[in-house]
């Protein structure tokens, strides 16, 4: 088990500069989720962390030891590739043995390391085949696999899930988490899914552009989200988004509609232009006031339903009401703020007037 | 129909083959279409290799087949005529056993240094460097010259008054006949060839190594693997599939070889670098009496090697293509 502290780390490719000074600490034990969207940078830092590549500024520490001119083999890590990065031409026993034969180690240990991980990984009974013979799950244990052998002080995976189905991915997702718990080691993942991030993660940074939107629990990013960017990133279905102005400390107006009561809007001054971020489940339907608008799709998933509405002044919006709905395309409805309400400030765009939530 | 000089012409081709159509049927017209080719080919290749099959079992120096004698398989019986085998002057065609002795080393040689080379530039030329596109023009280069320039190019490097051995003089050495004395002949064949063909298998092999996957580099990187260990465990057991198609495919071409070592050497001196093809081509058509049926059967005998390499290669690209599948 280790830690890992990165302390301004700069990544520029020519004279394009993609990593902006980032400072992070993953405390040992840590499960710490990158995610972002692609080009956000998350996977450059991952490769900076493995030593696949070396920064330009900034120092990479792993338990406070400056390691960015080490080699990635020393620096006690391992780590799984999308594409998985299995030799096809050896059996899955040789794949697992072959970085403990880098180290000399005694075959009695690589017997014992392997028999353990596979035991876990439930790859007993593939350790003769080749890669080619094994399904894309299989594969991702092989891989697992390959890094549990390693005994690493942290273990890092490159958006490992994304070449799996999505019933196998929500599947490993959870035995990845057995996984963390069980071995209670240190864990650095990158992935483009919200939906990983906020299933796996202890922290989730959220990166955009090469720097850190922010960095926080699962709920916190979901609850309190620093900015507009994270507000829509965090979240399935995505946050809705309207442009409003703030009215009377209590309500913001959305064009000429009727206006809307948000707490939230009490520490602004009146008339301020912002964006009104509200999240699909807390939408509800009224009789009177509230946003008028019209159903243009129902997706009825049994547990739950998603409403979508077409706004008088053209703006779409997602609902997500627990249960069954009766509505259908068409119908008229009235739309309100049944829970947290957020406002970003519109100009320059994110950095927010501060996260507002109301109690 | 639109107008236009485009329009003009493929009117002007489209009338005789619509024509043709009317008068065949539109079943017909593959064939009309095959034709011109498989007329090249009949007259070229198949009828050559099937009127080979008779000279090789007939006798005399007549040239119209229906002139010629049966002899049945003397022409063979005459070429494996050795009273020991092993020592080349009791043959009764020594110089077809001396062609066949030069080609065996020529292919040994040959084979092996071509595909060392066109590794070992693949290698490099697969490595991020500056030029990297300017030098892999380079290295493919010889292959689009004509064999008779190739070995031009080089005479004019070789010959006693030539650029080498000016430098080797120039460097206070004696000159070196090059292309006179028996073994630097044989060595300098050898060069030649390889020099001429490597680009060929330069680029299969960089082919092969570009198609390994980054990822199981970066991974061996991560386990800690030396290079040398990388380069025998990784790199060579997934380029094998190319490297045995390069292999066979050198071996044929090797056995082949005619054209430039032919200007370079003319097979000489004596008959130092003479190989098998150009044995066949002047025992049938330069030699004072043209044997034509000792050619055909000689070249019968090679024909049945290059068959079982070929067969070789075929197997060889349909295991690199399964492999590819897999991967």
């Amino acid at each position: 088990m280790a830690n890992l502290s990165l302390r301004g780390i700069v990544r520029e490719f020519g004279p394009l500069r993609v990593i902006h000074g980032i400072d992070l600490d993953v405390a040992q034990g840590e499960f710490v989720v990158f995610v972002g969207p692609s080009g956000c940078g998350k996977s450059t830092l991952l490769r900076m962390i493995a030593g696949l590549d070396r920064p330009d500024g900034g120092d990479v520490l792993i338990d406070g030891v400056r390691v960015n001119e080490r080699r990635a083999a020393e620096r006690g890590l391992a780590m799984v590739f999308q594409s998985y990065a299995l030799y096809p031409h050896m059996t899955v026993r040789q794949n697992l043995a072959f970085g403990l034969e880098n180290q000399r180690m005694a075959q009695a240990e690589i017997d014992r390391r392997i028999g353990d991980a596979a035991r876990m990984l439930q790859i007993e009974h593939l350790l003769q085949r080749k890669p080619g013979q094994l399904s894309g799950g299989q594969r991702q244990r092989v891989a697992i696999g390959r890094t549990v052998t390693r005994e690493p002080g942290i273990f890092l995976f490159d958006e490992p899930l994304s070449n799996l189905d999505a019933e196998l991915r929500v599947q490993m997702r959870v035995e990845l988490s057995a996984l963390h718990k069980r071995l209670k080691a240190t864990m650095i993942y990158v992935t483009h899914d919200q939906t990983e991030a906020m299933t796996m993660a202890d922290r989730i940074v959220v990166l955009r552009g090469g720097r850190v939107e922010q960095a926080g629990s699962p709920l916190e990013l979901y609850n309190r989200p620093a900015n507009k960017f994270v507000a829509g990133f965090i979240g399935s279905p995505r946050m809705n988004f309207l442009d409003a102005v703030t009215r009377e400390g209590r309500n913001v107006v959305v064009d000429d509609m009727p206006p809307l009561a948000v707490p939230a809007a009490a520490e602004t001054s009146d008339g301020e232009p912002v964006t009104l971020g509200v999240r699909p489940e807390h939408l509800g339907f009224v009789e009177t006031a509230g946003l008028p608008g019209t159903v243009d799709i129902v997706e009825q998933m049994g547990g739950e339903s998603y409403v979508y509405v077409t706004l008088a002044n053209g703006a779409r919006l997602t609902v997500r009401r627990p249960g069954q709905t009766a509505l259908s395309t068409g119908d008229a409805v009235r739309i309100c703020i049944e829970g947290a309400a957020h406002l970003f400030s519109r100009a320059e765009g994110e950095p927010a007037i501060a996260p507002r939530v109301r109690a | 129909m639109s107008r236009g000089p485009a329009a003009l012409v493929s009117r002007a081709i489209d009338w005789p083959f619509e024509a043709l159509q009317r008068a065949l049927g539109a079943a017909r017209m593959p064939y009309v279409f095959v034709a011109p080719n498989l007329l090249v080919f009949g007259i070229f290749v198949a009828a050559p290799m099937i009127l080979n099959v008779w000279y090789a079992v007939t006798g005399g120096t007549q040239l119209m087949p229906g002139d010629r004698p049966f002899v049945g398989a003397a022409n063979f019986a005459e070429l494996l005529d050795c009273t020991n085998h092993f020592v080349v002057a009791t043959c009764k065609q020594d110089r077809f056993w001396r062609a066949v002795g030069n080609t065996a080393w020529f292919v040994v040689f040959q084979v092996v240094g071509l595909v060392l080379i066109s590794l070992v530039t693949a290698l490099i030329l697969n490595r991020r460097m500056p030029w990297r596109g300017f030098f892999r023009a380079v290295f493919f280069y010889p292959v689009l010259l004509s064999p008779v320039v190739v070995a031009l190019i080089w005479k004019w490097i070789l010959q006693p008054d030539g650029v080498l051995n000016a430098v080797v003089v120039a460097n206070g050495g004696t000159r070196i006949p090059f292309l006179l004395d028996p073994s630097w002949a044989f060595i300098w064949t050898i060069v030649v060839s390889i020099w001429a063909h490597m680009g060929f298998y330069t680029l299969i092999l960089l082919a092969g190594l570009q198609a390994i996957p980054s990822d199981l580099y970066e991974a061996a990187e991560m386990d800690g693997t030396a290079h040398v260990r990388v380069f025998w465990r990784i790199t060579m057991p997934l380029l094998m599939p190319n490297m045995m198609v390069v292999l066979v495919l050198a071996l044929i071409r090797a056995v082949q070889s005619f054209d430039e070592i032919f200007v370079l050497t003319g097979g000489g001196p004596g008959t130092a670098t003479q190989y098998i093809v150009q044995f066949i081509y002047e025992t049938a058509f330069a030699n004072q009496t043209h044997i034509l049926g000792l050619a055909a059967a000689a070249s019968m005998l090679v024909g049945g090697v290059l068959l079982v390499l070929t067969l070789l290669q075929l197997a060889a690209s349909a295991q690199a293509k399964r492999s590819e599948a897999k991967r």
